[in-house]
């Protein structure tokens, strides 16, 4: 079963993200903020990450940088609220995997979680 | 106008009453040569030639042969004493006019005035009206007579040019340049007929208040031959001395004025921008604040939507499902509309091909049309130069002020859409003209603020949007209105050197203005 880290301060947020993909056979942890979100990630070691950028305290690009030190396998998918291009730009360069913004499409959300999944295990094999 | 029929009308009149007049004279004097001949001559000349019949006229016409230049010249000094009064007349006119000044405010005007009138009642070739502009030191004409218009816009003095430096020095005096050529005994007499051979000018009166020059009056005659006396050279002084400060307030005036449209454009500028920030601010607020209850919302919703392997949902628990999604996005659309000119300078820019984009956002509100009758034509020239923006902004643009149009009409009327290229100011300009219920004058200044619309259901961002997209591709947007008749909307945009054709996106077409076709389509829309 593949690993899922969802990161959001909105735990409702979360909570809806979690029941979707754990109706798809993931095993979902979650995160409120970017600090949790590190120390998950050296627990856990998810294989995929569902990371705000958002959020009070370290923020997500912050732990996203956090994240790829610590275990670089993981991949990043950055949340957003909005389109600002810096942002987006700096998550890219700091090594985040795709972004998507909110409201969320679930069906896409699924195709890019499915999708960085499968690059992952080509990588293995 | 009239006044220069009626010069040439009495001067028509004055030629035929002299022609007369040395004619009769020519007669009588003959008669008389004649008379004397014959008396004279009766004892020692032949009766048969005094009594040729051919006689008379011979004599009368020697008289004539040799008379003709002295009376023509007699009569022509006659007529120049009685001429005096007409040049009175000229006087007064002008004198009149430089009291009529006083009314006038506008530079241009008054110039104008100025330099028809002088020239009409002069019977002048040329006269320019040079003004002193401070802010550069310059001399500059504002108007001109018997000029061609573009050439006199191109005239500009330093106020260093040897001939203002004359006429600084000779003051208020009348400037000949046949005397100053002559008798300058300058190095720089070449330069100094250069300047006049600029102004196209035999003379030139400086215009001053007090000892400042603020402009001058640089006039030719017809007649290269043509010379004034002391006495009109006097009047010209007086007549330069009346109308001195009048022409110097409308400068003043106009440059109070400039000056004060600079700063009213700066302050505008300055409180868009500053408008601008505040929505910016607010929309990045209201989408961080808006956005994560929306995505709870509409995620909860997929999340019941997309279930596997659950009892299938009733129909109509479906369809509300599916609409909560659908609003929730329609939502979150206003903020992402609202943010997307804070993000312009990023966006990625590319060469475009308008004609073909515009095109696209046609067919895309034909499709979406089904019932109301408009009409949409299109004149498009092809082979226009690009222009850079981007495409999808440049599609919004198109897409808002069609959507306009089409709802301004709401049903049966027209658009018509023209693209053209100004190769001089090297833009593409594009107008949409509708033939819908127009605009309010009090709301054509409001139409392109933010928030700002007449319909209940609409946002009001079109088309504030639309000018930020325009803005920030260095154009801009215009439109006019008649209530009851339709509006037009006309945007230019800076385009590039001429490279069309290279990059084809342009459909080819032999003929050089395309014709679209008419498309019968109604209308259903969402903003």
């Amino acid at each position: 079963m593949k690993k899922m880290l969802v990161v959001d301060d909105e735990s409702e947020i979360c909570d809806f993200l979690k029941s979707f993909f754990e109706e798809r056979d993931f095993d979902v942890s979650m995160a409120h903020s970017g600090e949790e979100a590190v120390l998950a990630v050296e627990r856990l070691r998810p294989d995929v990450v569902l990371l705000d950028i958002h959020m009070p305290g370290m923020g997500g690009l912050n732990a996203l940088r956090q994240i790829k030190e610590k275990y670089k396998r993981a991949r990043v998918i950055m949340v957003t609220a909005i389109e600002t291009n810096e942002k987006i730009d700096e998550a890219m360069r700091l090594g985040a995997d795709n972004y998507i913004t909110k409201p969320l499409s679930l069906e896409y959300l699924e195709r890019e979680v499915q999708e960085k999944v499968a690059s992952l295990s080509r990588k293995m094999s | 106008m009239s006044l220069y029929s009626r010069k040439l009308f009495i001067n028509k009149r004055k030629r035929a009453l002299k022609k007369l007049l040395v004619g009769l004279s020519l007669f009588l004097f003959g008669a008389l040569i004649f008379y004397g001949v014959v008396l004279l001559g009766h004892g020692f000349l032949p009766y048969a030639l005094l009594h040729h019949p051919l006689f008379p006229v011979s004599i009368m016409s020697l008289v004539a042969l040799a008379a003709y230049k002295p009376l023509d010249m007699l009569y022509t000094e006659i007529f120049r004493r009685y001429l005096f009064k007409q040049r009175s007349y000229v006087h007064i006119m002008l004198m009149n006019l430089a009291e009529d000044l006083e009314l006038v405010l506008d530079q241009q005007e008054m110039a104008n005035m100025v330099v028809n009138t002088f020239g009409e009642l002069l019977q002048l070739k040329t006269v320019a009206l040079l003004v002193h502009e401070k802010e550069c030191d310059h001399f500059r004409i504002v108007a001109a007579y018997g000029w061609n218009l573009s050439d006199y816009r191109r005239v500009e003095f330093s106020s260093e040019a040897p001939l203002m430096k004359l006429i600084r020095e000779s003051g208020p005096h009348v400037v000949s340049r046949n005397r100053v050529v002559r008798t300058w005994d300058w190095k720089d007499a070449n330069m100094l007929a250069h300047d006049f051979d600029v102004l196209q000018a035999s003379w030139v009166v400086p215009l001053m208040v007090g000892d400042e020059i603020t402009g001058a009056l640089a006039f030719s005659a017809v007649n290269r031959d043509r010379v004034f006396d002391e006495t009109e050279f006097q009047f010209f002084r007086k007549f330069a001395h009346a109308i001195a400060r009048k022409v110097r307030n409308a400068t003043l005036f106009l440059h109070l004025k400039q000056a004060n449209e600079k700063l009213q454009d700066t302050q505008s500028k300055l409180m868009q921008v500053t408008r601008i920030k505040a929505i910016e601010q607010l929309a990045t607020g209201l989408a961080h604040q808006i956005h994560n209850p929306l995505t709870i919302i509409s995620g909860k919703a997929q999340v019941l939507l997309l279930q596997k392997d659950r009892v299938p949902l009733d129909e109509r628990v479906l369809t509300v499902l599916k609409t909560i999604v659908e609003q929730t996005k329609r939502a979150a659309d206003i903020t992402k509309k609202l943010l997307m000119f804070s993000q312009g300078p990023d966006v990625p820019r590319e060469p475009l091909h308008l004609e073909s984009i515009l095109e696209d956002t046609v067919a895309l509100i034909s499709y979406q049309t089904s019932l109301e009758q408009i009409e949409i034509k299109q004149t498009l020239h092809t082979g226009l130069p690009v222009v850079i923006a981007n495409r999808q902004e440049m599609r919004e643009v198109f897409f808002n002020l069609l959507l306009n149009a089409v709802q301004s009409i709401g049903s049966k009327g027209w658009i018509h859409i023209e693209m053209k290229h100004d190769a001089q100011e090297q833009q593409i300009e594009i107008s949409i003209a509708d033939s819908g219920k127009g605009i309010e004058p009090e709301n054509i200044e409001k139409l392109f603020n933010p928030f700002f619309t007449t319909r209940d259901e609409a946002l009001g961002l079109g088309l504030f949007v639309t000018k930020q997209i325009i803005h920030r591709s260095g154009g801009f947007i215009r439109a006019e209105s008649r209530l009851g008749e339709g509006s037009l909307f006309t945007l230019r945009l800076p385009c590039e050197q001429e490279d069309a054709g290279k990059t084809g996106t342009t459909p080819p077409s032999n003929s050089k203005i395309s014709q679209k076709s008419i498309r019968k389509a109604g209308l259903i829309f969402e903003d």
